[in-house]
């Protein structure tokens, strides 16, 4: 099954992650589950003061592990069910995502290739948000073990 | 072995926020102090519900047992989780401002729930652009088998 999948991808095929909206009660819920409080994205208060070198958010920001897990997300929802494995993701984070702010996770394959050992498709990664502003992007790579 | 107690993980980053080591304190190849932990089934499907993630890998036992996985797995990005758990209050990381710029990460073998996870890390590099300060860390998780879940690398820019 995951050979004959592995055949059929094509380069510049796209394949689409589920969105998800942003709130400050999934950012909570998020820093419940990552165990990651800072007050980055929980804290009003100090988000409006402070200055991050030139940059001053004036809200808390979404965790860029929120968006990293959403890729994830995103390719084993598309690899598991045909035998493909997620084996690398590397990721930037070019701009904050804010509560009321909806990410849009997308993967374009890249390149297929084989080696002594393995088959593997790369992935250009793209997050954006609701205006369609890339907030991450990146580089996957996925396994079809023959 | 001490082991964690996610009821007494402290929240509030602020508290001894001063003891934690700063940009100029990190030194690149010295091992981070850690604390192993077993990983629950909670502790992984609370991740998974975090991320809007209801794949039944982590929540369907049966379905997952009828799998070539054998059983329930932990998502890949678990690591994220596992950071926080397996690093002690005054680590670095957690320093109140931290910017987390990048992060790449290669999976082995999926975590599973009542795996004893270890978890080795380091600062590698520490460099000064556009005068922000970033450290690079490596992390590698390892199950108590000393098999390698995941291993990565993660850009963070310091706030002092």
């Amino acid at each position: 099954m995951g050979t004959n999948f592995f055949g059929e991808i094509t380069v510049g095929q796209v394949i689409e992650g589920r969105p998800m909206g942003i709130t400050r009660e999934t950012i909570r819920e998020f820093a419940e589950a990552s165990l990651d409080f800072n007050p980055l994205h929980l804290d009003s208060e100090y988000m409006a003061k402070q200055d991050f070198g030139k940059t001053m958010f004036k809200q808390v920001i979404a965790h860029g592990m929120t968006n990293f897990s959403l890729i994830t997300r995103m390719m084993t929802d598309w690899l598991w069910p045909h035998g493909g494995i997620h084996r690398r993701l590397e990721t930037r984070w070019l701009k904050p995502v804010y509560s009321g702010d909806t990410v849009y996770p997308k993967a374009i394959v890249s390149k297929k290739l084989k080696t002594e050992k393995g088959q593997w498709v790369l992935f250009n990664i793209e997050v954006r948000n609701q205006e369609d502003i890339l907030v991450s992007n990146g580089e996957a790579m996925a396994e079809f073990p023959e | 072995m001490e082991e964690l107690d996610l009821k007494k993980i402290e929240k509030d980053f602020w508290k001894n926020w001063e003891k934690r080591k700063t940009w100029d304190e990190i030194r690149p190849g010295e091992l981070r102090p850690t604390i192993p932990v077993t990983l629950t089934k909670e502790m992984i499907q609370k991740y998974a519900r975090a991320i809007g993630d209801l794949n039944p890998l982590y929540f369907d036992e049966e379905y997952a047992k009828k799998t070539p996985l054998g059983g329930l797995i932990a998502p890949p990005s678990i690591h994220v989780m596992l950071m926080f758990a397996c690093t002690p209050n005054d680590d670095w990381m957690r320093e109140p401002g931290t910017i987390n710029a990048g992060q790449s990460w290669f999976y082995n073998i999926p975590a599973r729930p009542g795996d004893r996870i270890r978890l080795v890390c380091k600062a590698l590099d520490r460099f000064i652009k556009k005068e922000r300060l970033f450290v690079i860390h490596e992390n590698v998780f390892y199950n108590q088998n000393d098999e390698v879940i995941c291993s990565g690398r993660g850009w963070t820019i310091r706030p002092r």
